[in-house]
């Protein structure tokens, strides 16, 4: 009997011991821990609008994060986005309500600030006040919308799709015209040296300059890659390019239409890359489509 | 198994020859066949190795006479794994550059045999200082075995080394994928046993 309470105590002890100084060291390096993360994914966001370090993101360009959420009231489900209002409208955050078919259905005004929306929390608590039950809401996906003084500059999907493993999360960057900017791969799980080759310029670059009617209709090739395309897509902005200028110009029209050369031995890998992407593009044109006729028809001041 | 009388240096050559985990003890096979497949994989997995063994060693070495005896599995469990822990939170909030690189591989180590294996066998009957150094002895034969599989491996399956082009050609993919790590780690353990039996048959020759 002895014997037990003293291991029951011993484990006990050890275990709380583990737990204080685990507890102690998140506490210390949360703060710090997140702040890395959201860096990480600006950085990325701004590298794939084509601004690095040395090359710096213009002042008057921001960034707004569309929320959609679906809510549903038992049988019936709709959208509902959560967007950011205009500064001279008193900023803010409206949830604007629509339903399936792309129907305005109603808007709600939000008691939200910005470092909260970025929060899942925040944004839930928020949502609460005003989708009372027993409609219930679910996060869905958010986008980011880059402007430029008035412009829309681009357009940043977040996605993920399945790969060979599982799950691949990428960032996807569009233009007003849904032509693809860049492809940033996030997280993945595939083969080393197979299919994490994904996450290497030569493959994921072909993505750039792809037009949405090119898109639509994008395949894979099982054809070795040209040498010339190779270099070419491994000139990333700020390096030292061996090709002219003028090369450039011929080999980029050249391959423009192409489809993706698929990698070798991971033809699964880049073709869930290519499906995935040509999903998150014709799914992203068609919301966005509706959502901007809605805003534009009921007026909403949105800061986009 | 009473205290070393092995001399610091001695601790740590034992750690990367005659004792290494990957090919003498075969300890940890998991990471070495499939993590292996490049030498940078094998860099920062042995450094990851390398800290854990080192700060874990030196905490059951430090408190191994409050121990009870029956549940020291248990508390090694759990000095391990708040290590790693520690350690992953550490690194990600203050050296992202190397979290980035070492995140994934930091947190697969709480699982590994090695680690919990030198607790029982060394750090619980030896000295702070003389478990540090088997800690050292440890991580780096660990890197070092990590590492000569994966330039093996690197080379044959995808022609270069620390993602440098060499042959220019990828002569076997076949050796990137899991199965190759088998027959790589077979192999390289064969040769470092012929070696072994070689070095001893020279040395009763001479007579010492």
């Amino acid at each position: 009997m002895k014997q037990i309470i003293r291991i029951t105590v011993g484990l006990t002890v050890s275990c709380l011991i583990a737990a204080l100084l685990m507890g102690s060291v998140f506490i210390v390096t949360d703060k710090a821990k997140k702040h890395n993360e959201h860096v990480n994914v600006q950085e990325t966001m701004l590298g794939l609008l084509g601004y690095t370090k040395s090359h710096p993101a213009p002042p008057d360009l921001s960034l707004y994060t569309i929320y959609r959420y679906i809510i549903t009231d038992g049988d019936t489900s709709t959208l509902g986005y959560v967007l950011p209002v205009r500064k001279e409208d008193g900023a803010g955050y409206r949830l604007m309500v629509m339903d399936l078919d792309g129907q305005f259905v109603n808007q709600y005004a939000l008691d939200l600030m910005p470092d909260e929306a970025s929060e899942p929390t925040g944004r839930a608590n928020a949502l609460k006040e005003v989708v009372k039950p027993p409609r219930t809401f679910v996060y869905a996906d958010a986008t980011i919308l880059a402007t430029l003084g008035q412009k829309r500059l681009a357009y940043l999907l977040p996605g993920e799709f399945p790969g060979f493993k599982t799950f691949i999360h990428v960032m996807l960057a569009l233009d007003p015209s849904f032509e693809i900017l860049g492809l940033e791969i996030m997280e993945h799980e595939e083969d080393p040296g197979l299919g994490a080759e994904i996450k290497q310029d030569y493959f994921k670059n072909q993505f750039k300059g792809k037009t949405f009617e090119k898109v639509k209709d994008l395949h894979v090739v099982k054809e070795p890659l040209p040498v010339e395309y190779k270099k070419y897509l491994e000139t990333g902005r700020g390096k030292a390019s061996p090709i002219s200028e003028g090369e450039l110009e011929t080999i980029r029209n050249t391959y423009q239409d192409k489809d993706i050369y698929a990698l070798t031995g991971a033809t699964i890998s880049s073709k869930a890359v290519t499906d995935g992407v040509k999903n998150m593009v014709a799914k992203f044109a068609y919301r966005i489509n509706r959502l901007d006729s809605v805003i534009s028809a009921q007026h909403i001041p949105v800061a986009f | 198994m009473p205290a070393t009388t092995k001399t610091n240096f001695q601790l740590v050559s034992n750690g990367i020859l005659n004792e290494n985990p990957i090919f003498r003890l075969a300890l940890s096979m998991c990471p070495a066949v499939g993590i292996s497949t490049t030498v940078m994989n094998g860099i920062m997995l042995g450094i990851a190795v390398l800290f854990v063994q080192v700060f874990s060693s030196c905490t059951i070495a430090a408190i191994k006479n409050y121990i009870h005896p029956r549940i020291r599995i248990p508390t090694y469990t759990l000095t391990i794994a708040t290590w790693v822990t520690v350690i992953d939170l550490v690194l990600a909030a203050y050296m992202p550059a190397a979290y980035k690189e070492m995140g994934i591989f930091v947190k697969l180590i709480v699982a590994f045999a090695i680690i919990t294996m030198r607790l029982e066998i060394f750090a619980c009957k030896n000295s702070v200082s003389s478990s540090f150094w088997d800690g050292i002895g440890m991580g780096l034969g660990f890197m070092f075995g990590m590492v000569a599989l994966g330039f093996v491996r690197e080379l044959l399956g995808m022609g270069t080394i620390l993602g440098y082009d060499v042959l220019g050609v990828r002569p076997l993919l076949f050796f990137v994928l899991p199965a190759a790590g088998f027959f790589c780690v077979g192999i390289m353990m064969a040769m470092f046993n012929y070696m072994e039996l070689v070095y001893n048959r020279k040395r009763r020759a001479k007579g010492i």
